[in-house]
Formats: C-alpha cells, sequence, structure tokens
C-alpha cells in the first residue's frame, strides 16, 4: 500500500485526544432526589476510578474515526494484482512530431489513423486524452526531451514514445535515445519519405570583392555548393577603435578576413573591437582611476559616423597624444568610462559569439605568442569574458555586452597576427551559420530505426504524485459511517441514563 | 367459554388523565366485572332472588332444598343491608413524590407516574368501587378529613379532594392511624396507602390497636420500582426527599446492599402484617392499578 501524502500519519497522534479525554473525564456525583436515605449505605464513589477507561465502545469508534480520517487524508492507494494489471493494460504515449521537414508535407502520426478506416494500431485511438500527448519540434532531441519529462509525470501505465519524422541523416543518434529511461518503449514512425535532391540557399558571404550568395544542393551522397554575387552593399559588422597610427594595419587586418570570406551577419548583430595599448600610468592624485589607457585617436574602417557614435562621448578624436608623454592628463576618467560601460551578457546571440570565439583554435594559438595581456585588472573580472590569452598570462582579449552589441577589448597590436584573427572570429560569430540539416535527402535506414526500437515494460510502483485514481474514497466513507455511529452512539446514552433516572454531566478535568 | 382478563391501562396513560372520576371508573369498570361476589361483606344481608348457577359461585350459597325439588340448581343472591365504614388513609409525605418530576430524563418527558399519584388513584378507584355498593367511604390526607358517607354526592367531594392532594410536608403514619380509627364510629373498614418508610413499630402499634377496636386494616405499601432495585450505575448524591440529608454513593457498588435491605423491610411488613391479621398488599407503581386493586380484591374475596 502506498500513502500519496504520508505526512499526514503524523496526525495519527490525535488518536491520544479521545484516550485523554476519556481518561480525564469526571462524572459528578449529580444530586438525586430519592424517598428515603435509611438502606443506602456509604460507598466509595467511582470517580476516584477514573483512570479507568469507560465507555470502551464509544471511545474505539472515536479512534477508529479519527484513524480513518487521517488515513483519507495522507491518500491510500492499494496496489492490488488487480489494479497492477490494469496499469499494464493502459498505455499513456508521447508522440514527438518532427517539423522542420514541414514543407514536404508528410503525415501527421495516428492522424491519418483516426480517419481513415484502415487502423493498424487501434490503441492509439482509444487512449484518453491525458494518457497522449504531442510533441512537435524542429530538433528530435528537444522533442524528446519534452516527451521524456512528460512522460515522467504521467499515469502508471506501459509508457511509450513514438517519435514521427522522415528521419533525415543527423536528425536522430544514439545518443539522443540514451537519455530514454530504460522502461519506456521506443517506437518510430516515418512520415514520409525525402527528395532525391535538394537545392538550398546556404546564407551570404563578406568577400573582397563584395557580398555573395551561396547556395546548396544536395543530390544523394553528393553536396555541391555555388557562389553568386549580389548587389547588396558591403556592411562590415564590426567598428575598430584604435589609435589612428594604427589605421593601416587596421585596413590589412580586415582585408585579409574578407579574402578569406567570412559569413554576413544580420543587420541587427553588430560588434566593437577595441585595441587597448598594454600602458599603465598610474596617477599619484587619482590612484583608483587611470590604471589603463588606450588611445582615443580613432581609426574607422570603415570610417562613418558609426564608428564615432561608438566612441565615449566626452573624447574627441584630435585629443590623441603620444603616448609615454602626459598620459595620465590626456586620458580623463570617462575614457574608461567608455570601456567600462558594458554590462554581462544578456543576449542569446552574443553569448554564443563569445563560445564560439573563445573556442577559435587559431586564435588561441596566435594569442599564446602575444608576450603581454591586458594590464587592468577590471578587464580581467566580470562582466567581462576572456576569449584568448597571452602568454604572461593575462588575458589578451575580452568580450562583454554594451548597447546591445558585443565588444571585445583586446590588448594585441593592430599588425599583429591575432587582430585578423580575432576580426574573424567576431564577424565569424555574430552571423547566422546556415544550418543544411534540415536539407538532408539521405534517411536514416529502416533497419537501424528497428534497431533503436523497443517495447515497453510493465510499469513498476508508481511514484506517488503520478497516481491518477487513489483509495481514498473508501476511507472517507468508512470515516462518514463512523460519524454517524458515534453519533448513533452518543444519543443512544441519554436513553441508557433515562433508565438511570438521571443525567449524566460529565466535563473534563 | 371463559371471559378474559379485563383490559388494563398502563399506568402512564392513567397519569396523564386529570379527572380523576373518570380514572376511577376506568378501573372499577374493569375491576368489578371480574369479579363474582363483593369484596366487602355487611354484617348482614337478606335474600334477594334466586339465579342460575354459575361457575365460580360459592357453594354455600347454593339452595339445596330447591335442587332437591326442581333438579336446578340455584344460588341464593342477598342484598347487604348493613352499611359498612370505610376510610381511606393515603400518605401524603414528600416521600411519596417518587420519581420525581423534572428529572432530565427522556423517558419521563411525559410526567412519571409518583408513588402518590399512584395512591391517589388506587383511593379513588376504592372510593368509587365502596360507593357504587352503597358503603360509606372517608378520607383521612394529612389535615384534610372527610367523615365516611355514602352517596355520590359525597364520593364526588371525596374524590375532587383527592384531586386536590399534594405530597408535601411531612406525615406520621401511626399518628393519622390513630385518627382515622377514632374517627369510624363503629366497625370498619381501614385503607392505609403509604410506603411505610415512617416509624415501624409506632405505626405497627397504631394499626393493631384500630384492629382491637374492631377495625379491619388493608395495609397498602406502595412502592416504585426503582426504590425496590436501585437499578442506576453511576455516582448519584441521593438526596432525602423529607429530610433533605444527602449522600453521595456510587449506585452500582451500593445496590446489593441496598436491595437486601429493602427486602428485609418489605419482608418484615409483610409478615408482621400477617401475624396481625392485617390484609398487606405490596404495589408496585409500573403494576396497571386495575390488576394491583384486582389483586387485593380477589385476596380479601378467597380470605
Amino acid at each position: 500500500m502506498l500513502w500519496l501524502n504520508p505526512f499526514a500519519l503524523f496526525a495519527l497522534a490525535l488518536v491520544a485526544a479521545p484516550i485523554l479525554i476519556h481518561i480525564l473525564i469526571r462524572r459528578r456525583a449529580e444530586p438525586f432526589p430519592f424517598p428515603t436515605l435509611r438502606f443506602l449505605q456509604p460507598t466509595r464513589l467511582a470517580a476516584i476510578r477514573r483512570h479507568v477507561l469507560e465507555d470502551i465502545a464509544l471511545l474505539a469508534v472515536r479512534i477508529a474515526l479519527l484513524a480513518a480520517t487521517v488515513a483519507a487524508l495522507a491518500g491510500p492507494l492499494f496496489v492490488t494484482a488487480a489494479r497492477r494489471q490494469a496499469w499494464d493494460r493502459r498505455i499513456v504515449r508521447a508522440v514527438v512530431v518532427d517539423d522542420s521537414n514541414a514543407d514536404l508535407n508528410v503525415a501527421r502520426p495516428f492522424e491519418g489513423r483516426d480517419r481513415g478506416a484502415k487502423s493498424p494500431a487501434p490503441q492509439a485511438n482509444s487512449l484518453a486524452p491525458h494518457l497522449q500527448n504531442t510533441f512537435e519540434a524542429t530538433s528530435l532531441t528537444d522533442g524528446i526531451r519534452r516527451a521524456i519529462l512528460w512522460l515522467d509525470t504521467a499515469p502508471p501505465a506501459r509508457r511509450e514514445l513514438v517519435v514521427a519524422s522522415v528521419f533525415p541523416i543527423g536528425s536522430i543518434a544514439q545518443a539522443d535515445l540514451s537519455v530514454i529511461p530504460d522502461d519506456i518503449g521506443v517506437r518510430f514512425e516515418r512520415t514520409g519519405t525525402l527528395p532525391g535532391t535538394r537545392t538550398v540557399a546556404a546564407g551570404r558571404l563578406l568577400t573582397s570583392g563584395g557580398v555573395r550568395a551561396r547556395e546548396v544542393t544536395l543530390a544523394g551522397a553528393q553536396t555541391s555548393v555555388r557562389d553568386a554575387a549580389v548587389g547588396d552593399p558591403m556592411v562590415w559588422p564590426i567598428d575598430v577603435v584604435s589609435s589612428k597610427a594604427e589605421q593601416p594595419a587596421i585596413d590589412a587586418a580586415v582585408a585579409a578576413v574578407l579574402s578569406q570570406r567570412v559569413w554576413a551577419a544580420p543587420p541587427d548583430r553588430r560588434a566593437r573591437l577595441v585595441l587597448v595599448e598594454p600602458t599603465v600610468v598610474v596617477q599619484p592624485a587619482e590612484p583608483t582611476v587611470v590604471v589603463q589607457a588606450f588611445m582615443p585617436a580613432i581609426v574607422a574602417h570603415p570610417s562613418t559616423p558609426a564608428v564615432a557614435q561608438a566612441l565615449p562621448r566626452d573624447v574627441a578624436p584630435e585629443a590623441g597624444v603620444s603616448p609615454g608623454t602626459g598620459v595620465a592628463q590626456a586620458f580623463r576618467p570617462a575614457i574608461i568610462d567608455g570601456l567600462s560601460d558594458v554590462s554581462p551578457v544578456r543576449h542569446a546571440w552574443i553569448a554564443d559569439a563569445v563560445a564560439r570565439i573563445a573556442g577559435d583554435r587559431e586564435l588561441r594559438d596566435a594569442a599564446a605568442g602575444v608576450a603581454a595581456g591586458l594590464s587592468d585588472a577590471r578587464l580581467a573580472a566580470a562582466p567581462w569574458q576572456i576569449l584568448a590569452s597571452a602568454a604572461d598570462g593575462r588575458p589578451l582579449a575580452v568580450a562583454a555586452e554594451s548597447a546591445n552589441r558585443l565588444v571585445v577589448a583586446s590588448a594585441a597590436r593592430a599588425s599583429d597576427v591575432t587582430t585578423p584573427l580575432l576580426l574573424r572570429a567576431i564577424a565569424n560569430a555574430i552571423a547566422v551559420v546556415p544550418d543544411l540539416q534540415h536539407a538532408e535527402v539521405v534517411s536514416i535506414a529502416d533497419a537501424l530505426l528497428r534497431q533503436w526500437s523497443r517495447p515497453s515494460t510493465p510499469p513498476a510502483s508508481p511514484r506517488i504524485e503520478t497516481v491518477d485514481h487513489d483509495d481514498r474514497r473508501w476511507l472517507w466513507l468508512a470515516a462518514l459511517c463512523l460519524l454517524g455511529l458515534e453519533m448513533r452512539i452518543r444519543r443512544a446514552r441519554p436513553v441508557d441514563a433515562s433508565q438511570e433516572h438521571h443525567e449524566e454531566t460529565a466535563h473534563v478535568a | 367459554m371463559k371471559a378474559g382478563p379485563p383490559p388494563e391501562c398502563p399506568p402512564a396513560i392513567l397519569a396523564q388523565i386529570a379527572d380523576l372520576e373518570l380514572v376511577a371508573r376506568i378501573i372499577v369498570e374493569g375491576l368489578v366485572s371480574g369479579l363474582h361476589r363483593s369484596p366487602f361483606h355487611g354484617y348482614s344481608a337478606e335474600f334477594s332472588q334466586y339465579r342460575h348457577y354459575r361457575p365460580g359461585d360459592d357453594l354455600k350459597h347454593v339452595d339445596w332444598k330447591l335442587v332437591a325439588r326442581t333438579d336446578r340448581v340455584y344460588t341464593k343472591q342477598f342484598r347487604e343491608t348493613t352499611n359498612m365504614a370505610s376510610a381511606l388513609v393515603l400518605d401524603t409525605s414528600r416521600s411519596m413524590n417518587f420519581p420525581t418530576a423534572g428529572l432530565k430524563s427522556r423517558a419521563v418527558s411525559v410526567g412519571p407516574l409518583t408513588k402518590f399519584r399512584y395512591a391517589v388513584i388506587a383511593a379513588a378507584a376504592l372510593a368509587h368501587l365502596i360507593s357504587r355498593q352503597g358503603d360509606a367511604i372517608g378520607l383521612l390526607a394529612g389535615e384534610r378529613f372527610l367523615a365516611p358517607r355514602a352517596g355520590r354526592q359525597h364520593l364526588r367531594g371525596l374524590l375532587a379532594g383527592l384531586a386536590s392532594l399534594t405530597a408535601s410536608g411531612g406525615w406520621s403514619a401511626a399518628d393519622n392511624v390513630r385518627r382515622a380509627s377514632e374517627r369510624l364510629k363503629r366497625r370498619g373498614l381501614l385503607f392505609v396507602l403509604s410506603d411505610l418508610y415512617d416509624e415501624e413499630e409506632r405505626t405497627l402499634a397504631e394499626l393493631r390497636r384500630a384492629a382491637r377496636t374492631g377495625h379491619e386494616v388493608v395495609l397498602l405499601q406502595i412502592l416504585s420500582r426503582e426504590e425496590i432495585e436501585l437499578p442506576y450505575r453511576r455516582d448519584l448524591e441521593f438526596t432525602d426527599l423529607e429530610s433533605g440529608r444527602s449522600l453521595a454513593i456510587n449506585a452500582s457498588l451500593a445496590r446489593r446492599e441496598y436491595q437486601d435491605a429493602v427486602a428485609a423491610f418489605l419482608e418484615r411488613w409483610r409478615s408482621r402484617a400477617g401475624a396481625e391479621g392485617f390484609q398487606y398488599s405490596l404495589i408496585i407503581t409500573d403494576t396497571p392499578p386495575n390488576r394491583a386493586l384486582r389483586n387485593v380484591l380477589l385476596a380479601r374475596v378467597t380470605k
């Protein structure tokens, strides 16, 4: 027997209440007019024996009433053989429908069977609504995860997971199925067939020759890629802030990146790269403000007002001075505020870009060759996130978010090879890399799907939170009957007293 | 065909009838129909008529000469010519007011039939019966005294007097017996209706004295079932209805000794009354009055 709310059983301590009441009850000797006392002999009063339980029947009924009430509150579940058989006969099913190939006009699982005369799986149609749920997902992995979560809360029954898809290669793998508990049966329903060939757009590229659109044609095991020039204006998504002297090097770095082709970013995804010189100047009068200087002179690529907007308000492009002289006077705290006006990453695409940049092995290798990293300790702490580290162990490039854009601060010089690698990594990271998985034309073999299929096992002992029917109604019924019996006994007591020609008065001592 | 016993009216119902004359008539109607001869003997009787013998008739009234002449059995009927004087001595002490009205009990929600009420009903029935025979009947109940007289008018006055009585204050059986025997001018019948809880020796002495003066004494000791059996179980503080003294005891524990004492008390009265030649009857209030009086009268007839 299971208890759905076992903590309620602590209330069984309440049965002590009627016992105590029956023990402590004291019946007062009631004045009773009588014709004569001549035949009465003094006796001890029964009140001194009050520790003896009286009205055993009433006490037993009251204890049983309390026990039944507490047990009903505790929610009993009698796991009988019949109930186990009923659970075993019942099926709870989660259907995961792959929506990634909606353009193929594939059949919906079970829907056709509901409408059609041919019904090879009648049990699929006879399930109650609360025993079946459909999860539509563009990723079968995600759909399976959601289906498992739902099955985990389903009532006790045989559990079955049906995956309905065209099953292109890569849509599901053994690793996706390994998360499914062993007692859940797995079945695969192929809902259509993939086309023999398919040509899909595969994003846009920024090249030194302008913007090019890429097209991918998948034909069986062969894949061909074709790029074509489009007339769209070139929009370089990264603003670079550096000293004016670094401009040629920056231009060269950007040209190098474009020659390698990078993915074009959507218009709402922008980044800013601030090249910081690792000059440390300590101002005795303001020791807490300026510990790192960067050159306020602007090199804009492209040299547009957008770059000027990226600058701190109170920093004029002409304010630059040569490093090493009067740095403390030239770079006011507001300059540092321009970099400090950052926040933790909130946008998913920025977080994704940070992760992808940090995962660029070429960038990491090149950064390791740079002698010194960022000397400002604030740039090594939150909200900044380290993208690559220099040879001295300090971060060379860090990233954060500022005004819905990605901000990267780097200690590498523009002429260093690290800078073009960083620019390439940023450009590819903020772009949307086309996913050609949905365009796949080769499907997973039926034999493999059969190998992955398995029947469901009989349900084990149910978890209390998943039980849909319990047996508390019987105990409530018993409690009601006992309540009626208790009232009947209590009402019968005055009748007994009438035979004694007095009514007892009781109170708790 | 043998006639069945007369219908009996439960005491609880009789207690609800306020009209005492009606109650008395109900009882007496059921009473005399079962009796074949008068329970009250006059001192002389004159021949009235013959009638056919019926089973149960006293054989001493069979006219054997007529049997010899006619081969038919006739019995002689006489008309009592001598009036009998009777007096009802009724106990009006508080102890007769039991079971007490107002007890919190469902069973007594219609009002209990107290010993006193039962005694009043019995006295009324006796008065009605005696008056119906043309005999004189009187009443002595506490301060109220009605000299024995015959006649319907007197009966009504007596019944009205009975109806107005209450059981309150003290009452001395010995004093009332003495007063009643003194008021009866000639030999008569003395009915004493009481629980006889008062001084036994003095009461017995007065009864003996009344008997010596020629009166016939009929003792009707009226008790309730509860005061014989003490059926209570709880702790009770018993309060004497007359003295007001109280005693808190457990009734269950006291029951056995109480019953023994009461049994000895009743046996003492029964044996002493028998020894003195009194007619003694113990009447328990749960007995229908006509049955109780019938037993009393049958005992007189077969005496």
